[in-house]
């Protein structure tokens, strides 16, 4: 009985923050907008008894649905989230694996030290770190001055507003979520298989594909994951950092809500949303599943 | 110092492991090219001095292994025994000195391009590969044929009987598999020399002993050099053809299992391998061929053969192993190598039975004696008074 309990209190969790308003959600992008509070209809009446279900249920329909297929913006706007989501993760990849190697092989003293580094930028406020972006790649930024002071340039380089600041943004802010499970698999790599491989007569670099590299799979696929599905629905870092041109599907989700008032179309937005990133996260658990049976 | 060599029967079991029968030991008789100088070493240790910031692991160590040997790296942990294994390996970098190997110095070539493959004490298995996979890496790297790699792969399983577990991985195998399977990568390149770090230590009692023979078998029909490193005095003499002893980074002796058991040359040796009873005195006499030891511990009086030229009153220790010892109820004739002592405890173990018996002021003595018949008329029992005796050429004068 105790043990029910137990497992009882994650699903009762998950029940209350995620299924019922995941319900929520889904009820409101099959429903219509409406000039009412709430700004949607129908409501489920149940003044009216009975009846309220079946004349509930007839106002629902895909409407919402058809509407986005039919529209180029949103389609777009899905397409180019995944884009700029996997280029960024990526990029990500490409700088957190060599940081995360250099920890993992660094002296032991060291590495709780560098781990604090390496998440000590939470202890700012997300939104402040990406307003001081703003200060550094701006025309007049910090960046421009110091290219030009170095001669490097003589133009300030437009960088502020561009898909390219969103990238920044993204691998600057995703960094640790790489970083962490990288090196959380790369630690575990025991340095004698790398001796072994070299023992056996494979130069370093060649020991690194054939050993490290395959060895610390589960660590990539992780961290990629953990930056590509946050990724795709990022708001702030396109909002801020993005051109008019950057098309991210967070902005359209945030403007068809707050500017269009349409919730229903919004919801539809981030149920699909869900579904396009539906397919990564079963991936990961299932990478997750796969480890966890490979470790017992 | 060289001590005498007190007996032929050099092959005697160490009392420790309390099992009887023969000793299927490396080649011991006639396999002795250390002692030929036509010889050449196939590894040599030139003066090789390892420091480790202030820590010195391993003391100006020289050292010839021939080829073919089965040679054993015996000490406590933190002895310089790893290191030693490592350099050789090229993990480590000698801080003074030189390795040669087959003539050429290989101080400074990196592991990759050793002619030396290692069988590590973790077993450093690639968990990602199969059997097959780890079997064939070394020869992967050669850029072997396909067709090549298979065949030698084969016939490496074949040789430690993995054949049936050739797609599994790593984590699917038990201890002993996982530890052929390191062998068998260690070896499937065919190096002239293979190292083993604690190559056993992973493995229960019985399977380890198992694994020994099957060690050796491997080592014969490939006619490789093998050098492990073990901490297990017992591991080292079963298998070895020679070893070396070491004591905070120094080689103390390096000699066949036979006399180092025998012949030590120092207290530490004595005391590494076997049981032994250490009797402290002073010299005070050295008639032809012989020492004559005053006790110091009690009024007894020891002779013993000894070659070596001691001084009138100088200090000494003679080690004496226990199944070297006679122990009996009745006063022996003799007055010389007799002690009396108080049975203390006794360990029966079936073939053997261990007595441990007080003297002097106090030092616990171990004597051993074979169950030869079914029943013995007057049984040694606790708190028995015990006459102690051996011959004059059982026991080794130690200076150190």
């Amino acid at each position: 009985m105790r043990r029910w309990y137990v497992i009882a209190a994650p699903y009762l969790w998950l029940l209350l923050f995620f299924l019922i308003p995941f319900f929520i959600v889904f009820k409101l992008s099959l429903s219509d907008i409406a000039t009412a509070i709430p700004p949607y209809i129908p409501t489920l009446d149940l003044s009216k008894g009975m009846s309220a279900f079946p004349e509930f249920f007839s106002g629902l329909d895909f409407e919402n649905y058809t509407f986005i297929f039919g529209d180029a913006l949103y389609v777009s706007a899905y397409w180019s989230s995944v884009k700029i989501a996997a280029i960024a993760t990526f990029f990500t990849l490409l700088i957190a694996y060599p940081i995360a190697y250099g920890m993992a092989r660094a002296p032991r003293e060291w590495q709780s030290t560098l781990m604090m580094l390496v998440i000590l930028p939470f202890w700012t406020s997300f939104l402040i770190r990406i307003y001081a972006w703003i200060g550094i790649l701006k025309k007049e930024g910090l960046l421009n001055q110091f290219l030009m002071n170095i001669g490097l340039i003589s133009e300030p380089l437009t960088i502020m507003n561009t898909t390219l600041a969103v990238y920044i943004g993204i691998v600057y802010s995703y960094l640790p979520f790489m970083i962490l499970p990288l090196y959380a698999s790369l630690e575990k790599i025991s340095p004698s298989l790398i001796e072994a491989a070299e023992d056996l007569g494979s130069r370093p670099w060649k020991a690194f594909w054939q050993v490290t590299f395959p060895l610390s799979i589960p660590g990539v696929f992780a961290g990629c994951l953990l930056v590509f599905i946050p990724a795709v629905g990022e708001f702030v870092i396109p909002d801020l950092l993005g051109g008019s041109d950057t098309l991210m599907i967070g902005k359209t989700l945030w403007s068809e809500f707050f500017n269009n008032r349409d919730w229903p179309v919004s919801s539809a937005v981030a149920v699909i949303l869900l579904l396009v990133l539906v397919i990564p996260i079963v991936l990961f658990q299932r990478q997750q599943q796969r480890e966890r049976e490979a470790g017992t | 110092m060289t001590v005498a060599q007190t007996s032929e029967t050099s092959a005697a079991p160490g009392p420790a492991s309390g099992k009887a029968g023969p000793r299927t030991a490396a080649p011991q008789s006639g396999f002795a090219p250390w002692k030929d100088p036509s010889k050449k070493p196939i590894v040599r240790f030139e003066n090789v001095t390892k420091r480790f910031g202030d820590f010195v692991a391993v003391k100006n160590c020289t050292l010839d292994i021939y080829e073919r040997e089965f040679f054993a790296l015996l000490g406590p942990s933190g002895c310089g025994k790893s290191t030693l294994l490592r350099m050789l390996a090229g993990f480590e970098k000698p801080t003074e000195g030189r390795l040669i190997v087959a003539g050429q110095d290989i101080t400074d070539l990196p592991p990759y391009e050793r002619p030396i493959n290692m069988m590590f004490q973790s077993y450093a298995l690639f968990p990602h590969m199969t059997v097959e996979g780890n079997i064939g890496f070394g020869l992967r790297q050669e850029g072997m044929d396909k067709a090549d790699i298979e065949k030698r792969v084969g016939e490496t399983m074949d040789m430690v009987e993995l054949r049936q577990f050739a797609k599994r991985k790593p984590h699917q195998l038990s201890g002993g598999q996982q530890q052929r399977v390191a062998l068998a990568r260690a070896i499937a390149k065919k190096p002239r020399i293979v190292l083993l770090d604690e190559p056993l230590g992973a493995l229960d009692k019985r399977l380890r002993q198992q694994a020994q023979f099957e060690l050796m078998r491997i080592q014969e029909s490939t006619g490789t050099t093998f050098i492990f490193v073990t901490h297990d005095q017992e591991e080292a003499m079963t298998v070895s053809s020679r070893m070396a002893v070491m004591d905070k980074g120094e080689m103390v002796q390096v000699a066949t299992p036979g006399d180092i058991y025998e012949a030590p040359k120092s207290r530490y040796v004595a005391g590494f391998i076997g049981d032994v009873n250490i009797f402290e005195g002073t010299v005070s006499g050295m008639p032809d061929g012989y020492a004559e030891i005053d006790w110091v511990d009690g009024a007894a009086k020891f002779k013993t053969r000894c070659a070596d030229e001691l001084t009138k009153g100088q200090k000494v220790w003679l080690a004496l192993r226990p199944e070297k010892m006679r122990i009996s109820h009745d006063k022996p004739a003799s007055t010389v190598n007799t002690i009396a002592g108080k049975v203390d405890d006794v360990g029966y173990l079936g073939s053997i039975s261990h007595y441990h018996v007080r003297v002097g002021s106090g030092q616990r003595v171990t004597a051993l004696r074979a169950n030869s018949s079914h029943t013995v008329e007057r049984a040694i029992s606790w708190e028995d008074n015990v006459w102690l005796e051996w011959p004059a050429d059982a026991g080794i004068v130690l200076t150190r």
